[in-house]
């Protein structure tokens, strides 16, 4: 980047052939003192971001090829991750993370999205439209234990769901949705998680959607272009580049997400809910093995570190200025 | 006709995905003998407020109360006012490495907390941070940090630069430019990430786990989380909780709601 600091603040950029040398000097100066202003404005937060994320990430990673034996703290090189490699437990919960972020990922999207067209379109009441927007967003305001007690007594073995199941839909008896079968756990899992994370989708979406301009609509229509054509060829790709950011955002949140895990199933029934992050909270913080741990989390960055430098690489071609694009 | 379709499916759509706050309220003002009644009583009989009364006033629960109150609260100082700091700067000087810095920010957004739970656990035991409540707010303002540096910058970017040399020209210095003028205009968009990073400090669960062990540095997600332990549940209590809990945050949202959407898009869709 070229060195003009004199950008958009108040001293234009004074370095004109036919100044005197003092007069340059003094302007050389100044820019100089405009940076160093910049620099300790941004010092406080970056310092206190890298202390409080960097700096305990490099710590996993050393923690990683290091092991708690007699109170010292060993080397043990690449033993964790051999370890990891060859257990099975490792796999399971690769295996179980896959099982409930795509699911989990592809509702968020699908129900977002519909939504987002709903209240997108032109109502008989904006006033009602508005309300109905303020109400579906209202899941995001709940934090996870409370949601995941909520849906613990929705889900109960006497609760609602099940009465419908027993005396609507004829089943001979209630269905145990978190404690029966890991594929009903897994489903109830998702399902839960859709609610608490379907608003984001929703309120990034719909954004997106009214910045599209209306004369795109008009000039399909008169075209001849049906909704679902306008959709497909106006809508889609004008909603691409958001779709992708909130999609790998959502990614990462959801592959990331352990509350409700830790909360409502503790991995089970038969350990098949028991995701990548339970089982490193669970090897790491339950049975205290924290270099084991420590050795799953990095695999886990490392995975996501591809993801994120991928989306960010994409987003910097985007454009030279830095806007912000999520 | 269509617009009429349209409004009915939302509807409809919206009762179903409200049903599980509905049944929480519900269970919250209702006897127990009510509430797993079989089949399910949709009508209420009796109405009652006893089970807020004695969640509200246990010693316990509004220890949690506080502790929730000040982190949401300190979180949001510090994220917000750091991050105001570091967006201006961002935003109104073109400073070499700028752009480096800020997807390097973006990046830090994106790490999952649990990968970072278990240096937490030993650091905070060897800063003496452990089971404090400044702890728990450093943690979580770091996580709120990213975004409230990226939308607010976003909201700066917005302002244009003028009113702040007009100021400057006017003879105030940087400083009580930005406090004068920039802050009174950027209000909205600070209420919006406020309320944003409130709402999630309040809702945090996973660092608090990990951080605190008394009750007297507990937030309130701990105390609800408590009532996964116990073999039988008190659903009267355990639901009056739940939306002491999640009301005030429902009002804050409502109310600021027209900020955070806007604040939220604004950031995205550019």
């Amino acid at each position: 980047m070229p060195p003009e600091t004199g950008h958009t603040g108040a001293s234009p950029p004074a370095s004109g052939v036919n100044r005197g040398a003092g007069q340059a000097r003094r302007s050389r100066w100044l820019m100089i003192r405009r940076e160093l202003t910049g620099y300790s404005l941004v010092a406080p937060a970056l310092l206190f971001l890298i202390l409080l994320t960097v700096y305990p990430l490099m710590r996993t990673v050393q923690m990683s090829f290091t092991d708690l034996k007699a109170g010292e703290w060993i080397f043990v090189g690449l033993e964790h991750y051999r370890e990891a490699l060859d257990d099975r437990w490792f796999w399971n919960s690769v295996r179980a993370v896959v099982a409930f972020t795509v699911p989990a990922l592809v509702l968020h999207l699908l129900i977002g999205l519909g939504f987002a067209l709903l209240l997108n379109e032109t109502w008989f009441s904006t006033g009602l439209r508005n309300f109905m927007r303020g109400l579906l967003i209202l899941p995001w305001v709940f934090s996870t234990p409370a949601s995941a007690l909520m849906w613990a007594l929705l889900l109960h073995q006497t609760g609602p769901v099940n009465y419908v199941v027993v005396r609507i839909l004829g089943q001979s008896a209630p269905i145990p949705f978190l404690a029966g079968s890991p594929r009903l756990a897994m489903s109830s899992l998702v399902a839960i998680n859709t609610w608490l994370s379907y608003p984001f989708f929703m309120i990034i979406i719909l954004g997106g959607l009214q910045a599209i301009p209306p004369e795109l609509y008009e000039a399909a229509k008169v075209d001849g272009a049906n909704a679902l054509k306008r959709f497909r060829h106006v809508t889609l790709p004008q909603l691409r580049t958001i779709l992708l950011a909130v999609t790998t955002i959502d990614f990462i949140f959801t592959f990331g997400q352990l509350d409700l895990v830790q909360l409502l199933t503790r991995g089970g029934p038969l350990r098949r809910t028991e995701t990548i992050t339970y089982y490193v909270y669970k090897t790491g913080m339950l049975d205290g093995n924290l270099g084991y741990g420590s050795a799953v989390s990095t695999m886990m960055l490392l995975t996501l570190l591809v993801i994120i430098v991928v989306y960010v690489k994409l987003l910097s071609r985007g454009g030279e200025s830095g806007e912000t694009s999520f | 006709m269509k617009q009429l379709v349209i409004a009915a499916v939302t509807i409809v759509a919206a009762a179903v995905m409200l049903a599980p706050i509905v049944l929480m309220v519900n269970a919250a003002v209702r006897p127990i003998t009510e509430i797993l009644a079989y089949p399910p009583k949709l009508i209420p009989q009796q109405i009652t407020h006893e089970h807020f009364a004695s969640v509200v006033l246990d010693g316990e629960n509004q220890l949690h109360f506080r502790n929730s109150t000040v982190l949401a609260f300190s979180s949001l100082l510090v994220s917000v006012g750091l991050g105001y700091l570091a967006a201006y700067a961002f935003s109104r000087f073109r400073l070499r490495g700028g752009r480096v810095m800020l997807l390097g920010i973006l990046g830090i957004l994106m790490i999952p907390r649990i990968l970072l739970i278990i240096p937490y656990f030993r650091l905070a035991a060897a800063f003496g941070v452990r089971d404090t409540i400044p702890g728990l707010v450093m943690v979580n303002a770091a996580f709120t940090m990213p975004i409230a540096i990226w939308l607010l910058k976003g909201y700066i970017d917005s302002i244009p630069v003028e009113l702040e040399e007009a100021a400057m020209i006017d003879g105030c210095s940087r400083l009580q430019a930005v406090w004068r003028v920039l802050i009174p205009i950027s209000v909205p968009g600070i209420v919006g990430i406020g309320t944003f990073v409130f709402i999630a400090a309040w809702n945090e669960y996973i660092l608090a786990i990990i951080l605190t062990d008394t009750p007297a540095t507990q937030p309130l997600t701990i105390a609800l989380a408590k009532f996964f332990g116990y073999v039988a549940r008190d659903w009267n209590s355990i639901m009056a909780l739940s939306t002491v809990t999640s009301l005030p945050l429902a009002l804050i949202f409502i109310v600021f709601q027209r900020y955070v959407v806007q604040g939220m898009t604004s950031g995205a869709v550019k």
